[in-house]
């Protein structure tokens, strides 16, 4: 199985999610060819144990089109049937292009794999988590799109010896414009050990504020589900979930949120989940290492005080 | 301007997803997918500003057709559908191939979507109709202001960007941003009268094959609930205990 890894870069080096796809192949024992798709100049993407082409966007274009052009005759050159990308806005992108290229439908959402001879068997997470859904990719060529957090990073010493290629625009190329690169300041989501997440049972955005100062105690990410966010109350770059983002933290501590499955695929796997919620049947408490039955809106303030 | 805008009927999402042989279940009422509301809140804001023509088209099990009338109501102004047996558990790529002729029959403009599906999730099928009909694809739309251009605004890793919107495009539009609109009483019962034309999968050139075989589905003992207190005051203490205990703080 010839792979080939659609990976990203992220401040100067490779993305985490890119990391991860390469550590499963490196335990699964195949080599892989790595594409990384940025716009930063001379990021350390290279390895001694893999081939790595650098594809250099310009961030004042929307050209993805014209990069999978690009990895589409890489694959067809180096003869790659194995394609794998991390369940980004990219990876996503790219992929769902590649799969009509390659007239091969990707599995999204797959959260492990192996292979079975020429086929490839995936497993997707369902129910919240508590079933796995395989499936067997039998066409010539295999487009994975991976969810995050789902394998253990590589350790690569990574190095600036690669194939570099400045993309061109193309026909269907948009011009952007007004990029805004938000503030991030504090703990992040994706690697603070504390996770903070906020649900309809907050019952107002100016509830929040006891999220914020608990998350200032606890030095902790603030996440919340696909509910509030609709609502407006937080970014969708803080949603935990299906559509949103994985966690997996130390602690996550889940404040108002009743747990539907979309919800705790992103946080399930959380080392110890604590989990607030008036309603005795919510669905978190079957995955919450402690619950509490009782107000958020009470509890969290003295949790505050007594911090 | 015609807009063709996309939308689903799933199984009430209030009710967890079950299978049959792999294949989600889909009882005869289906509702509309909540993520389409995105789409075609933005389709009815380009109709509006351009007295464009909002056309509906959905893909499955036709049943009551109580999602595709959802759909109707908030002011699409038609609906194509297709249901076939040979598309049920169709993958991405055979959605996006029909979607994608449906789109050209219908000779719209501008094609609509939400990012993905409640249901099957699989978040590519905006791409692969933007590849399959060679349209620049705007993805992740997360704000749309109309003027004398129109301009979307997109959600990126590290914040967002705009451009402006080409005359001829994919785009999918995430679950913030714009506020789906809800449909009154006249709404409701004007949708009754809208044309939903049933469409024929002779008439689809289907070139995406099924490249994926249902394996099985294996429930994992998820033994993870631990335990449980009813809140009487003092509670913040035991949470305060837990976090020392496992090192936290």
């Amino acid at each position: 199985m010839k792979s080939l890894i659609i990976g990203e870069t992220s401040k100067g080096t490779l993305s985490q999610g890119t990391l991860e796809i390469a550590g499963k192949l490196q335990s699964e024992g195949l080599d892989f060819h790595l594409v990384v798709i940025g716009s930063e100049d001379n990021p350390k993407i290279g390895g001694d144990t893999f081939n790595a082409t650098y594809l250099k966007i310009n961030s004042e274009e929307l050209t993805l089109s014209s990069v999978a052009d690009n990895i589409n005759k890489i694959i067809k050159e180096n003869s790659i049937n194995m394609i794998l990308a991390s369940s980004t806005y990219i990876g996503r992108d790219i992929t769902g292009f590649l799969s009509v290229d390659l007239n091969s439908s990707p599995v999204s959402n797959v959260v492990n794999f192996t292979l079975s001879g020429d086929d490839v068997m995936t497993t997707n997470s369902i129910d919240g988590g508590e079933s796995e859904y395989i499936t067997k990719v039998t066409s010539d060529y295999k487009l994975l799109i991976i969810r995050p957090k789902s394998f253990e990073p590589a350790e690569i010493l990574l190095n600036e010896n690669y194939e570099s290629i400045n993309i061109e625009s193309n026909e269907l190329t948009t011009s952007v414009y007004d990029v805004f690169v938000e503030e991030k300041t504090g703990p992040q989501l994706d690697d603070s050990k504390i996770v903070i997440s906020a649900g309809r049972g907050m019952v107002e955005v100016d509830n929040l504020k006891y999220i914020n100062e608990l998350a200032l105690k606890l030095n902790a990410a603030i996440g919340g589900t696909r509910a509030i966010v609709d609502a407006g109350w937080m970014p969708y770059s803080q949603q935990v979930g299906q559509t949103g983002k994985t966690v997996k933290p130390d602690v996550y501590i889940a404040c108002g949120i009743s747990g539907a499955t979309q919800h705790q695929v992103g946080m399930k796997d959380s080392k110890y989940i604590i989990a607030i919620n008036k309603d005795e049947e919510a669905p978190i408490f079957q995955i919450a290492d402690l619950g509490i039955v009782g107000d958020t809106l009470n509890i969290i303030p003295k949790l505050i005080e007594n911090l | 301007m015609k807009i063709a805008v996309c939308a689903k009927q799933i199984p009430d999402p209030a009710i967890a997803v079950s299978y049959e042989g792999g294949a989600i279940s889909r009882p005869e009422e289906q509702v509309l997918d909540d993520t389409d509301r995105y789409g075609i809140e933005v389709a009815l804001q380009l109709k509006e500003k351009f007295d464009a023509e909002v056309i509906v088209l959905s893909m499955g099990k036709l049943g009551t057709q109580k999602g595709i009338q959802q759909a109707l109501q908030m002011g699409a102004d038609k609906a194509l559908v297709i249901e076939d047996d040979s598309l049920v558990n169709a993958n991405s790529l055979m959605t996006s191939n029909v979607l994608s002729s449906m789109a050209k029959s219908a000779e719209a403009d501008v094609i609509i979507f939400g990012t993905e599906s409640s249901d099957g999730y699989s978040g590519v099928v905006p791409q692969q109709v933007s590849r399959y009909l060679n349209l620049p694809c705007i993805s992740y739309v997360k704000g749309i202001e109309i003027n004398d251009d129109t301009i979307l605004t997109r959600q990126t890793i590290t914040g967002s960007e705009k451009v402006t919107m080409p005359d001829k495009c994919v785009i999918s539009v995430t679950a913030s941003g714009v506020e789906p609109r809800y449909p009154n009483f006249k709404d409701i019962m004007a949708a009754k009268s809208k044309p939903v034309e049933v469409i024929s999968i002779s008439s689809i050139e289907l070139t995406a094959i099924q490249n994926q075989e249902f394996v099985e589905i294996n429930s994992i003992s998820s033994d993870k609930s631990g335990e449980k207190h009813i809140d009487e005051g003092n509670s913040f203490n035991l949470i305060i205990e837990k976090l020392k205990e496992i090192k936290a703080i």
